[in-house]
Parts: structure tokens; sequence; C-alpha cells
């Protein structure tokens, strides 16, 4: 498969201090990073973390940041083309990076890939998500305006939650049997499209 | 040793609601003529305010038009209005017709005031009544309009190939509110499960004999 990175300048930097970095030291940055990576505009270290690893790793702060953004970079488009661990493996060597540290590169994307796909896969933009579901069936016996009654009536709750935000907003509709009824209906004809997809 | 014959207490209660009490000695005394013409005015003005309609124009002009004092044509106005409301309440199932002339006749209110009464109660407008007294009753907001796209997402920024299907869900709720969410196709399963669920619950419930008791 085509290169999915070329040997720029900066590439030549990083992968210079790359193979100077510990090999051990190295696997355990790399799983760092590959565990934040779905995580868009959130900083994958924290600055007390990067001042750690500056110390640990014997490299500048221009130097680790170089290191850092290259190997996200390196993963995000091993990501997005989805490559195989092996051609992964081959494309860092074409760059230099030292065998012991394509290897490692190579078992971290071997385990920790495919699932890092599957979550961007369900990322969509969307203004906000169904996350939670619940619900509560009731048997209305009066109100105000009626004695008598006996009627079941079901409250469902959904729980959304908007891509950018941690809370959950919840909301909450009440069906009569006939109402739900009606509504299962139009979820069957949905999953009647979902079906003929497959 | 006889037996009597006890009859259910009235659809008013156990008690006489002090309003009809009232309404009905009003009622009797002849010396207030409240024809029937003006009787039935009333009647029709209460059904429309029950209804939602504004009825205060009208109720007013009434007032106007009769000799009868303003107190006791009040007091005449809310029983009546109670009795139009109480027997609402109560499924034509429960009261019948019958029982509720019965139930009038005892608090010695004329009879043609009683036919009156029975043709709003049991007459053709009874549905509509029911449905707005209904609506007005405390209740969470009902789905108005469900509307639904199902989308094949081919790329994203971060995947060139991502073909993940998802669902799209527009709601529009009785409370005026509009929702707009995605469903991931996992969590549709759920909801789709936890719906065939509810029903089948609620089949079972209403199958259940203590429902099927008449009361």
């Amino acid at each position: 498969m085509a290169s999915i990175f070329k040997e720029t300048q900066s590439i030549k930097e990083a992968v210079a201090f790359i193979n100077a970095i510990d090999v051990n030291k190295f696997s355990r940055l790399i799983s760092r990073i590959i565990q934040k990576l779905h995580l868009k505009g959130e900083r994958i270290l924290s600055e007390d973390e990067e001042l750690k690893l500056q110390a640990a790793l014997s490299l500048e702060k221009p130097a680790l940041t170089l290191v850092l953004e290259t190997v996200s970079f390196i993963l995000e488009q091993a990501v997005y083309h989805n490559v195989k661990p092996a051609s992964l493996q081959q494309q860092l060597e074409a760059v230099h990076v030292s065998p012991e540290k394509a290897e490692v590169f190579t078992q971290t994307w071997a385990t920790a890939g495919p699932e890092l796909v599957d979550k961007l896969r369900q990322t969509v933009f969307a203004p906000k998500k169904l996350e939670h579901i619940g619900w509560q069936l009731n048997l209305q016996m009066a109100q105000s305006s009626q004695a008598k009654l006996k009627d079941p009536s079901a409250v469902l709750q959904l729980g959304l939650r908007a891509e950018d935000s941690e809370a959950q907003e919840n909301i909450f509709v009440e069906f009569s049997h006939q109402e739900l009824l009606e509504f299962y209906n139009k979820l069957e004809i949905v999953q009647g499209q979902l079906d003929s997809l497959t | 040793m006889s037996s009597h014959q006890t009859k259910e207490s009235s659809f008013l209660g156990g008690r006489i609601p002090p309003e009809v009490e009232s309404m009905s000695r009003y009622l009797k005394d002849a010396s207030l003529t409240l024809d029937q013409d003006m009787f039935r005015k009333i009647l029709k003005a209460l059904a429309s305010s029950i209804e939602g309609r504004d009825c205060r124009e009208v109720m007013r002009r009434i007032a106007e038009s009769s000799v009868i004092p303003e107190e006791k044509l009040s007091h005449i106005v809310a029983g009546m209005y109670r009795v139009l409301t109480e027997a609402i309440r109560i499924p034509t199932s429960s009261l019948k017709q019958e029982a509720f002339k019965e139930d009038l006749r005892e608090l010695r209110i004329p009879e043609d005031f009683i036919t009156d009464f029975a043709s709003v109660v049991f007459g053709s407008r009874r549905a509509a009544l029911e449905a707005v007294t209904s609506e007005r009753d405390p209740h969470l907001p009902t789905l108005d309009e469900l509307r639904w796209r199902v989308d094949v997402t081919i790329s994203t920024s971060s995947l060139a190939r991502a073909l993940q299907p998802s669902v799209l869900m527009q709601i529009k709720l009785s409370d005026g509110s509009l929702q707009q969410f995605e469903v991931p196709v996992s969590k549709f399963q759920e909801l789709r499960y936890n719906v065939a669920l509810i029903l089948k619950e609620m089949n079972d419930l209403e199958k259940k004999s203590v429902l099927k008791i008449q009361d």
C-alpha cells in the first residue's frame, strides 16, 4: 500500500530522538498516546506529566513536543488508513525507525489499534447522542378529571449527551398502549432499513 | 327479615356538596321562576366552559336578563357546574344514565331539569368534554411526531473507510419541544427491545383478572 507518511525533515528529526529513547520507556509512552488519541482537542499529557517525561527521557521541551506530535501523527495515519501491523512496521523502518522501536510501535498498534478504529467509527457528528434508555410502566387509576381508570401507561426516559459535554440531558415521554404500539411500528420500519444495508 | 335494598351512594359522593344542596333548594323554589329556557342557556354555557371556552360574556348576559337575584343565581350556577363535572368524571360504564337520574331525583330536582342534565352528560358532547378535561391533568409530554433518517458514514476525517450506519431521530413532544439526536445502532436495538418488552408487560397487565372487575 502507499506509504502513509513521508520522510519529511521534521520526521527525520523526530525519528532520531525516538531511536535514542530507552525502549521500555518508549513502549509506555506509545501506549499512553494511543489511549488518548480518540479524544480530539485534549492534551495527551498534562503539563506536569510532560515535565516529568522531559526529565525521564532527557529531552528538552521542543524535542519532546516533536516526538509526541510525530508519534501521534503516525498513529492517526495508521488509524485513518487502517493499516495492517506488518505494513506499519515496514513503513516505519522505511523512515529509519530502529527495528526495536518499530517492533514496539507495531505491537502496540496490533493490540490497541482495532479498538481505537472501532471507537472512532462510532464517533459521528451529531448535536446529541442517545446514551441511556430507561422506562417505567404505570397503571393509572385516576386523575382530577377522571375516576376509575385502569389505564396502563409507560414513561420512557431517553438520556441524551451532547458531543462536547459531560452532562446528560433527560427527556421523559409518556405513552398510552396505543401510542406505544405506534411508536414500535415506526421503530420496526427503521429496523427494516437497517437490515437492508447488510 | 326484610332485606334493605341499600342503594350505593350518589355519584356526588357520600356527602352532597354544599353548592349542589343550595342549587337544588333554589331550583325547587317556584317563586324564583327559573324557566327551562334560562336553565338550558346556563347549561349550554357551562358545557362550553368545561370544554375550555371563555363564557364570562355569556354568563354576564344571562345574569343581566334574569330577574333572579345575583347571589341565588350564582349558587345555582355553581351547583349545576358541580353536578356536570362530577358526573363526567365517572366513566359511563360505571355511572349509567338511570342511576344518574335517580341520584338527582333524590335531591328532588325537577324532572325537566334532570332530563336536560342527562342530555349533556350522556349526549354526543360527552367525548369532547372528557377529552378536554383530561388534557388539563398533569402528565408528562407525549410524542407528537417522530421523524428519522438512516445514514451510513462512508468516511470521516479520522477514518478513510468508516462504513458505519447510524440512525438520526427527531422527536417533537406535546409540550412543544423538539429534540434531535443520533442513535447508534446498538442503542437503537436496545430501544427497540425495551419498547417491545414494555408492550409485552402492558399486555400481561391488561389480561390480569383484577383489571377486568367492573366497578
